[in-house]
């Protein structure tokens, strides 16, 4: 079975700024590995629609994902056929169904439409006449439940010959370029599951000259430099690493020379560099960075060969550190090697290994580390500080796609379950922890308010999963709306603190049996016991229907088995044809009686529906 | 190594990574008529990439002769 490590191992000697050929080369060695053993969990079904050639970008596309380890199955739409293949639900882009669509539309659309009359025309009838059909196709796309959707913004292309007045005339291409990305801005961002591709900035960050390939545009259409093409083709992975639920969701931070200028061992800690005069400003910035990063979601940890007193101290008193201790999700200070330290916040963290990211300035300390861990991501890190808070918007896997309020919460949640842990080592028995934790359970059916994190926990949930069925919104809006589907979903509070909403099952109600297509818990709280209230409860409505029968599947992903058991411990029977079933008519499962069960919000599912 | 050796082998080893070819099969004789994987796609692809490689502007006729293995080289291997 090939394995991210073979993937990533294909794409390793196709370097940045490598040539196109030896994409295309690279892509022909994907080509010659046994594709259908590559498992599903490291699949990416990717669609590229665009107004210019964009074949020659695939290569460069699945290779990039093979560095994330990612396997990309691709779709090119045919040349400048994006309106009419999204308008069309029977194209072949709809029976593809990509997990995320990308629109690569380039600013010749703008500069054609401009010059469609004798005379230029004005920003207006360019951008409404883009825009009207964009997204008319687009919502034609979206409902039919098709992934995510990516719309590059408009990068002013060339040198502009409107003159030194053009900034104060509406009719220049400049003035239409500005419009449409405003526009753009706005009416994608009142879209769940459409996303803005910074292409402008991408461009601007290695400039024009090197962005675009003039005469390939003019031979072929194949506007993209090599160079460019590179670019994006590692933006766009960091999107299908987002929604595959394969992002990065732990950055481990070195401290000395990384987190801080100097080594705090030998410098003190009014000798480390930290603050708004240079060189502390590079690490500020950075820490600044890291810190929005955080805010997103992510979790920062620290690993460092340091006296954790002398640490403790920085972090708490320092005048100008930015991110202190409570931004920590955990911290590994100690003279131990760093892989077992980073082994170790993995396991306190209930995170995989190749969910986290190494930051750390020493060139040694990176290679043991990836030697030791080899799924873990250890990027390499500019041998300036003073770049270190533009390198960091680099990095593709640390691409955060939705904000729920789970994820604002996520390192105050870490630290609840610190005290959490701390506790259970006092008391005896585990029912005694249990009883102890003041567990409260509410399990309610998915409404408006809780659909963005269902989709989320669907999408990202890998270890306690029945059958990591990765549903998408509007999918499941379709089912509930016609009653096909009932879509719980779990929220669990202790006394430690609020675990949010992190359980969801999907009941297949049909008379006399109801099927369980989905069943998943949050790693948070895996060994609670709150997955019996939860399969309790749909027992109980299954019951109130007059079903006598619940059926169920494991589908074993090679990454579920904390879920291996739940079936058989809940009186399920395996069938001759490997499901599993259960009689209603014996009792249970039965709610655990140290669980409290919260107050249900009453017909909550007629609030969902299709949009 | 010789430059018109030097540029055969560079020219051999570009004409497989963009065509797909073994490069064993690629030499005299090795031309957009006798290899399918020589798409007018790939031609455009491979025109850009002697371009970048040999920091050369090749020009609209020679685009289009530039069709085999031999004649590649000889235009590569000419000044200008």
């Amino acid at each position: 079975m090939i394995d991210g490590t073979t993937l990533m191992g294909v794409a390793a000697p196709v370097g940045e700024g490598s040539p196109w050929s030896a994409y295309q080369a690279a892509a022909r060695d994907l080509d010659a590995l046994a594709a259908d053993t590559v498992p599903g969990h490291l699949r990416a079904r990717i669609a590229i629609l665009g107004s210019f050639t964009l074949e020659p970008f695939l290569p460069v596309l699945r290779v990039e994902g093979a560095r994330a380890g990612l396997w990309i199955d691709g779709y090119v739409g045919a040349y400048g056929q994006y309106l009419s293949e999204l308008l069309d639900p029977s194209s072949a882009l709809y029976q593809f169904k990509p997990d995320v669509t990308f629109l690569a539309i380039d600013s010749d659309v703008l500069w054609n439409q401009r010059w469609a009359a004798p005379s230029p025309l004005g920003s207006e009838p360019v951008v409404g006449g883009l825009f009207g059909p964009l997204f008319s196709g687009l919502e034609t796309f979206e409902r039919a439940g098709t992934g995510l959707v990516v719309v590059n913004d408009f990068p002013l292309p060339r040198r502009s010959t409107e003159g030194v007045n053009a900034f104060r005339n509406k009719g220049t291409f400049a003035h239409t370029v500005a419009h449409a990305n405003k526009h753009l801005r706005l009416r994608l961002a009142a879209r769940q599951h459409s996303f803005l591709f910074p292409l402008a900035d991408v461009v601007s960050q290695m400039g024009r000259v090197r962005a675009y390939n003039w005469p390939s545009h003019y031979r072929g259409h194949v506007t993209w430099s090599d160079a460019l093409m590179s670019a994006v083709a590692r933006r766009y992975t960091g999107f299908a690493l987002a929604a595959l639920g394969k992002a990065t969701k732990c950055i481990v931070l070195d401290l000395d020379n990384t987190l801080w200028g100097g080594i705090l061992g030998e410098d003190g800690a009014e000798g480390i560099a930290i603050g708004p005069q240079w060189p502390g400003q590079q690490f500020l910035d950075f820490q600044r960075e890291l810190l929005d990063l955080q805010r997103q979601g992510l979790l920062l940890a620290v690993s460092s060969k340091n006296n954790e007193h002398e640490v403790l101290a920085v972090l708490r008193d320092h005048p100008h550190m930015v991110i202190r201790e409570e931004h920590l999700a955990a911290m590994r200070v100690n003279w131990d090697d760093k892989a077992t330290g980073i082994r170790s916040i993995a396991h306190e963290l209930n995170i995989g290994l190749d969910h986290m990211l190494l930051i750390d300035d020493s060139p040694h300390e990176r290679a043991w580390v990836r030697e030791q861990i080899p799924q873990m991501l250890v990027p390499e890190l500019p041998a300036d500080a003073a770049l270190y808070a533009d390198w960091i918007g680099s990095l593709p896997s640390l691409l955060v796609l939705g904000q729920t309020a789970e994820d604002a919460r996520r390192t105050e949640q870490y630290h609840e379950s610190r005290s959490r842990e701390a506790y259970r080592a006092s008391v005896g028995t585990t029912e005694d922890f249990f009883r102890g934790l003041k567990l409260r359970v509410v399990i309610e059916q998915v409404t408006d308010k809780t659909m963005g994190r269902v989709v989320q926990l669907l999408a990202k949930t890998n270890q306690f999963n029945l059958t990591t069925r990765r549903h998408d919104e509007a999918a499941i809006r379709r089912r509930v709306a016609s009653g096909e589907w009932r879509v719980y979903t779990m929220q669990v509070t202790d006394r430690f603190g609020d675990f949010g909403l992190t359980g969801v099952a999907i009941a297949e109600p049909a008379p006399g049996v109801w099927h369980i297509d989905s069943l998943l818990m949050s790693c948070r709280v895996i060994g609670k016991s709150v997955e019996s209230a939860l399969i309790a409860r749909i027992a109980a409505d299954a019951r109130a229907t007059g079903a006598h029968v619940l059926s169920a599947e494991f589908i074993d992903s090679g990454r579920n088995q904390a879920a291996a058991s739940f079936l058989s411990t809940h009186g399920f029977d395996k069938t001759s044809s490997g499901g599993f079933v259960r009689s209603l008519e014996a009792p249970g499962p039965t709610w655990p009686d140290w669980i409290e069960s919260g107050a249900e919000i009453p017909e909550t599912r007629i609030a969902v529906g299709h949009r | 190594m010789p430059p018109q050796q030097a540029i055969e082998l560079r020219v051999r080893e570009l004409l497989s990574q963009v065509t797909g070819e073994p490069i064993e099969v690629i030499g005299p004789g090795f031309s957009q008529a006798t290899a399918a994987s020589w798409t007018s796609l790939i031609h455009l692809m491979l025109v850009s990439q002697i371009e970048r490689e040999f920091a050369t502007t090749l020009t609209n006729d020679e685009i289009r002769d530039l069709t085999s293995f031999e004649r590649i080289v000889d235009r590569l291997a000419r000044p200008g």
